[in-house]
């Protein structure tokens, strides 16, 4: 495209059963949201694997979106409540390296919602736009920090860390509290040293 | 696009068609699998959710796994949501067959099980669609159990006592009670309503809480049938203060009793959209139209001195309801159109008998005409039953309006989402008695063709285990909400195993797995890794220029 204005890019992971199918509905309805999104779709979010969105923004995403049933109304039961688990520790990976955490956005779409999912995307493409492209917003070199991001991908693939989501989704599961803030304190606590280790040991800060 | 398809590694043929989907277009792939020894299948177009079925039938009728099919949603995802961003839209449409070639590079064939079916239906809500539903699959030879909450069959048609040409349709959903309660195949359980469902398709299993106790049911399909009832004006318009105002359902009641009309009645006036399109109902309930009209030739044809008013703001007189909108325009009912801005006002005169008087605004002279009237009559909306229990269970979806949402509108409309589950009658929508046995039909031919085919082929989405790096956690049998991974014993060690009948391929094993040892079929870690790289090459591209 000519035209200066930044477009971000954004990868979206979509649950086939309801955010997909809003996405589809929002398609029959014609109504219209900005065009940066790229959509991968999975037939439950519980598919994402914390390192899917991590690896997308050390390859080449601005943004990350992830997008599943509402609570509750998860076409397997439980996938969304895992899909929270792995995103705590995305935005956790974010936070230590400095990457503004609004570059990774879950949210929810019923299959009926439609209009939802365009208002979620077209203020999710804001949010992304006015953070600029990677490195912007934080302050820091583009390069160094997709590099970095790569690690934080590769941590979420080795073992110490997918064992303390284990541990945090086990608790999760039993103390049945599903709030944003208690999955990301339990996925701080069982994750967040072996995070960091793996961070600045290979980093080589 | 055809051109920027040709090009992607791995492609040795792209055509553009006019019709991805039509017949000759099946051929036409069907014979370039063969030219071209192909072995790997994208479709650049609308929807996997719809389309994807017939397509991957068309690979297996050309000798290929299905499984080694993926397509790219360009057009519902696409082109239809940016409209007027046609170069942008490309763009993202180039992306989008990108991810989807790398990604078809790291599929492989998938081996197909096959699953026996229960060949029984469970039919929930006992109303005419229920009772039809439940007709038409007994009639075919299949096992069916109606469940009904209330204490009778028959629902909301029973509140109706004339139908447009004139009949009572309470004798004919007597004479339908009568046939499914004495149907040999079918097992009707009155106040009764199903507190647990689970299962799939072939093979639900229902609990029904009845009044002497629990019964376990065993059924391969399930319709849902729970019906409506008519929105409550509330206080609107003296609803419930004068007993001179009621809905259009009391007034077919009056209208069948001994004491149709007060003997000094000279004038009824009714209101249509009372709550309806945009106000409490955000709808239009489609039979009120009908229904006003069909009232009011009923009233004129018994007291034809008597003057009748429909206060409307769009007769939606569809169909051959036309025919009872002339007719009741012949009679000298009169049509005054109101706008909702300006929606008539009623009060009550307590010095004249409490008479009522209804002032609206004639949008055509621009000025308040008044009528003084015996009887004011509402004509209200339907509103789907809560359904939210049921839906919840069975993980269907229900719109804002609380409707049952069928997997698509035009070419799976009486189907829902989840295989196996089918939708009729006021569940689905608002619609007339005729319309509710159509769909009631429809939704039984549905079900029989789960059933009739006696087995089903459940897409072979499920997760498998590498046994080598597999370290015998059982993380993922923990987690899994089917209970289909499991460890055993493997000389010393524990090692996982999917049940893969019971497998419904949701991915929390694989992305839980603290070795990557399970993954998910068609949606590898591989294949969804390729997709990332893919989508993030453009920007290399983008950068060189
Ligand atoms: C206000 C109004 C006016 C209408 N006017 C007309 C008209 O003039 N002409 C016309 O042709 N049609 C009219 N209709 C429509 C007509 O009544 C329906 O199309 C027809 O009766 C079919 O209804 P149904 O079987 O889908 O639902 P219903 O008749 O509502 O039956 C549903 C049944 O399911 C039961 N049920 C609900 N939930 C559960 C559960 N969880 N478990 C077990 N059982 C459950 C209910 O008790 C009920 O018996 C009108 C409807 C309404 C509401």
């Amino acid at each position: 495209m000519a035209t200066n204005k930044y477009e971000p890019r954004i990868l979206g992971f979509l649950c086939n059963w309801c955010c997909y199918t809003a996405a589809d509905s929002a398609g029959v309805g014609r109504y219209q949201y900005p065009p940066n999104l790229r959509v991968i779709r999975i037939m439950c979010t519980g598919r994402l694997d914390p390192s899917f969105p991590l690896e997308a923004l050390a390859t080449g995403a601005d943004g990350v979106f992830v997008g599943g049933c509402h609570p509750g109304e998860c076409h397997y039961q439980d996938g969304n409540y895992h899909a929270l688990v792995s995103a705590a520790l995305v935005h956790e990976g974010m936070e230590m390296l400095g990457v503004r955490k609004e570059r990774f956005l879950i949210d929810w779409a019923s299959a009926a919602e439609g209009p939802h999912f365009v208002k979620i995307i077209t203020d999710f493409t804001r949010q992304v736009t006015e953070l600029g492209p990677l490195g912007k917003a934080e302050g820091r070199d583009a390069k160094r920090l997709r590099r970095r991001l790569s690690m934080a991908a590769a941590a979420a693939r080795g073992r110490k860390v997918r064992t303390g989501l284990i541990n945090a989704a086990r608790e999760m599961m039993k103390g049945r509290d599903f709030s944003r803030e208690g999955i990301a304190g339990l996925v701080r606590d069982k994750c967040g040293r072996s995070l960091e280790t793996a961070l600045g040991d290979r980093a080589g800060r | 696009m055809r051109q920027y398809a040709a090009r992607l590694p791995g492609v040795v043929y792209a055509a553009d068609n006019l019709y991805t989907c039509s017949q000759d277009t099946q051929r036409h792939i069907a014979e370039m699998i063969d030219r071209h020894r192909l072995n790997r299948v994208v479709v650049a177009a609308c929807t996997p959710r719809t389309h994807e079925p017939l397509f991957q039938a068309t690979l297996r009728a050309a000798g290929l796994n299905r499984s080694l099919f993926e397509m790219a949603n360009i057009r519902d995802q696409c082109s239809w949501v940016h409209m007027n961003e046609p170069e942008a839209a490309t763009e993202k449409a180039k992306d989008l067959v990108r991810m989807a070639v790398t990604k078809a590079a790291y599929l492989v064939p998938l081996a197909e099980q096959s699953l026996p079916v229960t060949g029984s239906a469970l039919v929930i809500g006992g109303g005419v669609a229920g009772i039809t539903a439940a007709l038409t699959v007994a009639d075919q030879g299949y096992e069916c159990v109606l469940v009904e909450r209330g204490k009778d069959l028959g629902g909301q048609a029973l509140k109706l006592t004339a139908d447009r040409n004139g009949q009572d349709p309470r004798e004919k959903v007597a004479a339908l009670i009568r046939q499914v309660e004495g149907h040999p195949r079918i097992r009707v359980l009155k106040r009764a309503e199903v507190s647990l469902i689970s299962g799939y398709v072939g093979n639900f299993t229902s609990t029904v809480a009845t009044d002497s106790g629990n019964q376990s049911v065993k059924h391969g399909v399930t319709v849902l049938a729970t019906g409506g009832h008519p929105y409550c004006p509330g206080g609107r318009y003296l609803y419930g203060k004068s007993p001179r105002v009621m809905t259009q359902l009391e007034l077919e009641a009056r209208l069948a009793s001994d004491d149709p009309l007060p003997p000094d009645a000279g004038q009824v006036v009714m209101i249509q959209c009372v709550g309806s399109r945009g106000e409490d109902l955000a709808y239009c309930s489609r039979v009120c139209c009908g229904q006003a009209l069909k009232n009011a030739i009923r009233l004129k044809r018994a007291r034809p001195d008597l003057g009748v008013v429909i206060l409307y703001r769009d007769m939606r007189a569809y169909g051959f309801l036309e025919d009872d909108y002339q007719e009741a325009r012949r009679m000298g009912v009169i049509f005054l159109r109101y706008s909702p801005e300006r929606p008539p006002r009623v009060l009550e005169e307590e010095d004249r008998g409490g008479t009522l008087t209804v002032r609206a605004w004639d949008p055509l002279i621009g000025e308040d005409v008044e009528f003084r009237t015996d009887m004011l009559v509402l004509s209200v909306g339907v509103v789907p039953e809560d359904q939210r229990d049921l839906a919840g269970m069975l993980k269907v979806p229900v719109t804002e309006d609380g409707f049952l949402l069928e997997a698509h509108v035009k070419l799976r409309p009486v189907d829902l989402p989840v295989d196996g589950v089918y939708v009729c009658g006021l569940a689905h929508s608002p619609r007339s008695i005729d319309e509710s046995i159509a769909q009631a039909q429809a939704a039984a031919a549905r079900a029989c063709r789960s059933l009739a085919r006696g087995s089903i082929v459940p897409e072979p989405i499920v997760s498998s285990v590498d046994e080598e790096k597999c370290v015998g956690c059982g993380a993922c049998e923990r987690f899994c909400p089917y209970k289909a991974i499991r460890l055993h014993k493997e000389g010393k060690k524990c090692k996982a195993r999917t049940i893969t009948a019971s497998c419904k391929g949701c991915g929390i094993c694989a992305s839980r797995c603290p070795t990557m040892a399970i993954d998910m079929g068609r949606f590898t870690c591989e294949g969804i890794m390729a997709q990332i790289h893919a989508f993030s090459e453009r920007e290399e591209t983008n950068g060189n220029q």
